[in-house]
């Protein structure tokens, strides 16, 4: 029993979450100290407010990711639902909120099952399939919108509250982040599919023989990312009450910084939900700290640039660092 | 009623235009085990994968227990209790050990989610009886080749295969290993699983198997009981000729010493490595796969550096830090794998030819001058006999051998002194192997010095004036060919560590 | 067995000759008649504006900022690699540019303190890719944020208005009736084709391209290759700064240019390049940069405005990718899937069919043709011939029917033996 203590222990330390955990304190204090004001429980509710489309696009990108993949179009796939949803609800207000969510849902579905469809069955790589389709969602959702903004009075007030409204002092929206979270960790963790998604991530030719349909998971895989990229797209419009076509541009890049900052692999094959949570809540941070420095929001840019490429580095030279002490140990024994 | 669990008759698998099996019959008996043998190339792999339903045959008939069957997926396969375990482990790397044992089957609970916490039980249980050493909770691809393997048994077990299919599975394990492997499979026939295994040691069909069929260029051959064929004529069977037509005359003069290493080391692969080759000489390099041979050739070219020694060339000591330096120096290197490293499929076979040494045809030092590049590669591919449709044919469209061919003209562009040539005639039928040695023994008699690594011990013996025998990353023996016989080298092969860690 | 050690020698000379018919139907041939094609219908369409002075060279001009991408773009996608930051590095180059002018040193130094700065850029891009070894799709991603980031922390919500005068006059002015861009650009494509497809350079690229680890193996340098392809790279996004901030009329934000890293990926791959590396040339590009400002000015025409255009692109960059996976074995794929019941049994029983019907159709055209036979022959012929053909057809048909049912009832086995 003592021997499984310590290899908790080990375990703990050993995890690279615990390196981002550490990291993440830090930045809180250093963020604490700089702008004391950011710790009331309203601005940090805020924050993750405005933080909370960031989320489920992450946790959608990361399950294309971890099929050796990547989606760049989730952004324009938020503008299309969004705008879909917006310019249909402010000429039928009567129609109950619900039908919205599942609009937008069901446009993320068929943009990602056409992603899906490109990569998984017709072979294509994924970074230029998903970059047509990124200007093809977003040209059509200029169409859609005819160049028209929506502001607040067009917005009903159960639309605005599906976001904005609260439960148990917990704003909406992140009650929807939470279960994406939860869902989404079960998912991956203890199904079927889930772990198919890993698997052909892993290794495709082993999962050829072990009769996983790799065409199948993998349209799978973008067609989650597509549902939450729309249902993303409803709550935007719903938390801003504001809606237009060029809305949540580069919002994929912060999504695929979220996963690398989060220790998602992006050979494929490695990455879990807690992991990104971390990556999520730390993204958050910084963003939010940045708009609370006079002068820093044109930074914001550049540094998420450079967060995508410190966390991709830290990631290989770790792994490196492990593929070094497996050759260690085998040294022993020759 | 027969009394095989197994049939298959006249199996035909093509992919593309390559037919991979060709008509091909095997039988399997109930509680038996049946060695499958033949070369590199001879199909056994695709076999297997038509079994387990990895593949669907294009035709012919699989009879289970008389009755015909067809597979649609693994999933199929495995239902009806066939397993098996492969070459190259096909394991995820990123996946626990439970996981991987149950990938494809694996088990739930009430709300249909996964039980991991019975399954890591089940594993336990599965994996305890064959070792004590591995952790379940780790990802696969921490273990040693040996310890994969075990949780590939595990695996199969796990399914309560009735016949269970072991690709090559003693290729990288110390004899220890091997033992161990061996009452594992005896205790498993014992309960009633036939067992199909497939191998190239004789040593494995000895000691196991009490039947063996033999294929040769995706053929059958035939079946024999294990007891009634000579050693020689199950040789001549797997190759399709007599032993002593197998080899050229060597007519080289052998002179001083070209490549010198001395004591080189690189962690996690080999340790104190140290030999010399001489000028018109063939050196074999062997051992059993995993040796750490081809790592070693691998640093002597440059791929890899090593951690500490020495490589002297004629007297000199150089130092060979990438592939660059290496050709500088009079060094080329056919490697294993041609298909990954040897030859660029897309692109012309001239070009192929001509792309370790491009400066050469150009002329100013940056503009090619394809006509230069095309009599360059058709001089050098005659004379080696290339068979192609001519010399702008992309390699793809060769036969193994010719490809090969393409690899050596390669390195005869460059201007070499030395040539290593790691598993030449690997994958390669067995007429065009002979066109190989051929060239081999120009190459030497040209006064190129030559090391080849390769596993097959009559090529060693055959084609080597000395033997250097690798095991577990150490040098464990040097023998000249005069005289020395499969055995000796065999046993220096198998040499345990124990035995080693006095000298 | 050893036979094959007494063949002659064999004529490995390359025998293939120039055959017309190939030519004609080869990729690059085929972007010509498109292009083509969008001019009878802008003729059609539009034939008073086509024929007006300086509309067709306007419609070059408006293309060619985009061509310094297109080359640089047509290398990295040789390598296998990718690079999106390639509209942000030009804006990097257009900003250096400026804010020496505007610190007022010399306007030669300003030009190329532009073209460094793009060269740098791409060096930062490609140390990341070739020697860290990360992938190139992300890094370029990462750095297309990181250098426009860079750009609006200095500049912010300024904009940038002294530029050398000559970079305006090469955007807009034509020698004898040909735009200066197009001239610059088709002199720096033959460099360019020189490179590739005439230098030891070139090989190389073809050669990582194709496989990485031969060219390892061959003595090649692939990080150093790798490196020169980006450093390239961004030395022509600084190119493409000069065209693009001519066109501009002179005046450069930090929010400018965005998606011409779609644009240059979507002409190579247009122009027969594939993402997968090691395959293309760059006379295709150099065509499709063409076709593209003549689409879009086209579209213009039609009112359709900037933002459904990227639709176009969009579809554009995906077909162009898809089209050179439609081949004989993928349509012998689908065939085998759709009609044969994926059975090869099927496959060759048809094929073989097939084969011998067209052997009997062959025979009958040449007895039709054949004058040295009566009339009543030639049809006694033609119809023994036709009959023939309907006994194959036949017995075509009814084996693949006796292989289906035996298919089916093998399908209907295993569904029933694994359905539990």
């Amino acid at each position: 029993m003592k021997e499984q203590k310590t290899s908790v222990f080990k375990k703990i330390t050993g995890n690279r979450n615990f390196g981002l955990l550490v990291g993440f304190v830090v930045l809180l204090i250093v963020a604490a100290i700089i702008t004391p004001s950011m710790y009331s429980m309203n601005s940090i509710m805020n924050m993750l407010r405005n933080n909370a489309v960031y989320a489920l696009l992450a946790v959608g990108s990361m399950m294309v990711i971890i099929t050796g993949g990547i989606d760049l179009s989730v952004a324009s796939t938020l503008s299309l639902a969004g705008v879909i949803c917006s310019s249909l609800m402010s000429s039928n207000m009567e129609v109950p909120t619900f039908v919205w969510v599942l609009l937008g849902l069901g446009i993320g579905i068929v943009c990602g099952a056409f992603n899906g469809f490109l990569v998984g069955y017709l072979k294509m790589v994924p970074i230029i399939a998903t970059l047509g389709t990124m200007y093809i969602f977003r040209g059509f959702a200029f169409l859609a919108s005819g160049g028209k903004w929506w502001f607040p009075h067009q917005f009903t007030e159960g639309y605005a509250n599906f976001a904005g409204g609260r439960f148990l002092g917990i704003y909406n929206i992140l009650w929807i982040v939470i279960i994406v979270f939860i869902l989404a960790g079960i998912f991956l963790g203890y199904t079927a599919p889930g772990r198919r998604i890993y698997a052909i991530g892993t290794n495709k030719e082993s999962a050829q023989v072990a009769g996983i349909k790799e065409a199948k998971v993998t349209f799978l895989a973008f067609v989650i990312s597509g549902a939450l990229a729309g249902l993303s797209g409803m709550l935007y419009t719903a938390n801003y009450s504001i809606c237009y076509y060029g809305m949540g541009e580069s919002y994929e890049m912060t999504a695929i910084a979220i996963c690398i900052l989060g220790g998602v692999s992006i050979t494929g094959g490695k990455g879990k939900i807690d992991g990104v949570i971390i990556g999520f809540l730390m993204m958050s941070v910084i963003t939010y700290f940045i708009s609370l420095l006079p002068g820093l929001s044109v930074w914001q840019d550049a540094i998420q640039g450079a967060i995508i490429i410190v966390a991709v580095a830290i990631n290989i030279f770790t792994e490196r660092a492990v593929e070094k002490r497996v050759l260690k140990e085998r040294g022993a024994l020759i | 009623m027969s009394d095989y669990i197994l049939e298959l008759k006249d199996v035909v698998k093509t992919f593309g235009g390559v037919t991979a099996l060709n008509g091909v019959h095997f039988q399997l008996k109930k509680g038996e085990i049946h060695a499958l043998m033949g070369e590199n190339g001879a199909g056994k792999s695709t076999f297997i994968k038509v079994i387990t339903g990895v593949h669907q045959p294009d035709s012919g008939v699989m009879l289970l227990e008389d009755e015909k069957i067809t597979l649609r997926s693994t999933a199929d396969s495995a239902k009806l209790g066939i397993a098996a375990i492969y070459q190259h482990v096909t394991a995820f790397p990123d996946l626990s050990v439970t996981e991987n044992i149950f990938m494809g089957q694996e088990i739930k609970n009430k709300i249909g989610l996964y039980d991991w916490k019975t399954m890591t039980k089940r594993a336990k249980e599965l994996i305890e009886p064959l070792s004590q050493e591995i952790d379940v909770n780790k990802p696969m691809g921490t273990l040693s080749v040996a310890q994969q393997q075990l949780v590939e048994i595990a695996k199969a077990l796990s399914r309560d295969a009735r016949i269970l299919i072991m690709d090559e599975p003693t290729a990288s394990l110390t004899r220890t290993e091997c033992e161990q492997l061996y009452q594992i499979a005896e205790r498993l026939r014992d309960e009633g699983v036939s067992i199909i295994f497939i191998t190239h040691k004789f040593e494995d069909m000895y000691r196991l198997a009490s039947r063996v069929t033999v294929f040769r260029d995706s053929q059958y051959i035939g079946s024999w009981d294990v007891d009634k064929i000579s050693n020689q004529k199950l040789i001549a069977e797997m190759v399709g000729r007599e032993l002593s037509q197998m080899y050229p005359e060597k007519t080289a003069k052998i002179g001083e010493v070209v490549l010198e290493v001395n004591n080189i080391s690189k962690e996690g692969y080999f340790k104190n490595i140290s030999f010399n080759v001489r000028r018109g000489e063939i050196l074999a390099l062997t051992g059993l796969v995993g040796a750490g041979r081809t790592e070693v050739c691998q640093t002597i070219y440059g791929i890899m550096n090593p951690d500490s020694g020495s490589i002297k060339l004629k007297g000199k000591e150089v130092k060979i830090g990438s592939p660059v330096d290496a050709l500088a120096h009079g060094i080329g290197l056919l490697p294993e794998d041609r298909q990954i490293q040897g030859l660029v499929n897309e692109l012309p076979i001239y070009q192929n030819v001509s792309s370790a040494v491009m400066k050469k045809f150009t002329k100013n030092g940056i503009i090619l001058q394809q006509e230069e590049e095309e009599k360059n590669a058709i001089e050098l591919c005659q004379k080696i006999q290339l068979k192609a449709k001519d010399i702008s044919a992309p390699p793809s469209s060769l036969s193994g051998g010719n490809q090969q061919k393409v690899v050596f003209a390669k390195l005869l562009s460059c201007d070499l002194k030395v040539l290593i040539l790691d598993e030449p005639t690997k994958g390669i039928d067995v007429g065009a192997k002979y066109s190989i040695y051929e060239i081999m023994n120009e190459l030497a008699a040209s006064g190129y010095a030559i090391i080849m690594v390769s596993s097959e011990m009559p090529e060693v013996l055959g084609m080597a004036d000395r033997i250097v025998v690798m095991k577990s990353g150490r040098v464990t023996g040097e023998f000249e060919s005069e005289g020395t016989t499969q055995e000796m080298i065999l046993e220096a092969s198998l040499k345990h560590k124990e035995e080693r860690e006095d000298n | 067995m050893s036979g094959e050690t007494k063949v002659p020698v064999r004529d490995l000379a390359v025998k293939e000759k120039f055959k017309l018919s190939k030519f004609l139907v080869k990729w690059e041939m085929i972007l010509i008649y498109i292009l083509v094609l969008i001019n009878i219908v802008l003729i059609v369409a539009k034939p008073g504006l086509y024929f007006t002075n300086g509309t067709i060279q306007s419609i070059i001009q408006s293309g060619m900022d985009l061509s310094p991408l297109v080359l640089g773009m047509i290398f990295i996608l040789m390598l296998g690699d990718i690079d999106v930051s390639v509209a942000s590095t030009m804006i990097v180059a257009s900003m250096a540019t400026g804010l020496s002018m505007d610190a007022g040193l010399p306007m030669f130094l300003c030009v190329v303190l532009g073209l460094i700065a793009g060269a740098a850029c791409g060096a930062f891009n490609g140390y990341l890719v070739a020697y860290i070894k990360m992938p190139a799709v992300i890094v370029t991603i990462s750095t297309s944020m990181l250098f426009r980031g860079i750009v609006k922390i200095i500049m912010d919500v300024n904009v940038l208005k002294n530029f050398p005068s000559f970079y305006t006059q090469l955007a807009w002015t034509n020698i004898a009736g040909i735009p200066v861009s197009l001239i610059i650009f088709l002199l720096i494509s033959v460099v360019f084709m020189l490179i590739l497809h005439r230098s030891t350079f070139g090989r190389k690229l073809y050669i990582i391209g194709n496989n990485p680890t031969v060219a390892t193996y061959s003595g090649i340098n692939v990080e150093k290759t790798k490196m020169i392809v980006f450093i390239l790279m961004g030395f022509m996004a600084g190119v493409a700064s000069i065209f693009f901030v001519g066109r501009m009329g002179g005046g450069v934000s930090s929010t400018m240019g965005t998606g011409y890293e779609l644009d240059a990926i979507a002409i190579c791959v247009l122009g027969g390049v594939s993402t997968n590396g090691g395959k293309g040339k760059v006379y295709g590009p150099v065509i499709g940069t063409l076709i593209m400002a003549f689409l879009i000015y086209t579209l213009g025409l039609m009112n359709v405005d900037a933002n459904s255009r990227k639709i176009l692109t969009g579809f554009i960059l995906i077909i162009a990718v898809l089209i050179p996976n439609v081949n004989k074995q993928l349509v012998a794929a689908i065939k085998l899937k759709l009609f044969y019941a994926n059975n090869k049994n099927i496959e060759a029983v048809n094929i073989k069919a097939a084969e011998e019907i067209k052997n009997y159709r062959d025979m009958i055209t040449a007895a039709k043709k054949d004058a040295k036979m009566s009339e009543s022959d030639k049809a006694a012929k033609v119809k023994k011939y036709e009959e023939k053909i309907v006994s194959v057809k036949a017995k075509c048909k009814e084996q693949t029917a006796v292989l289906k049912s035996e298919l089916k009832e093998d399908a209907r086995k295993a569904k029933q033996r694994f359905s539990n």
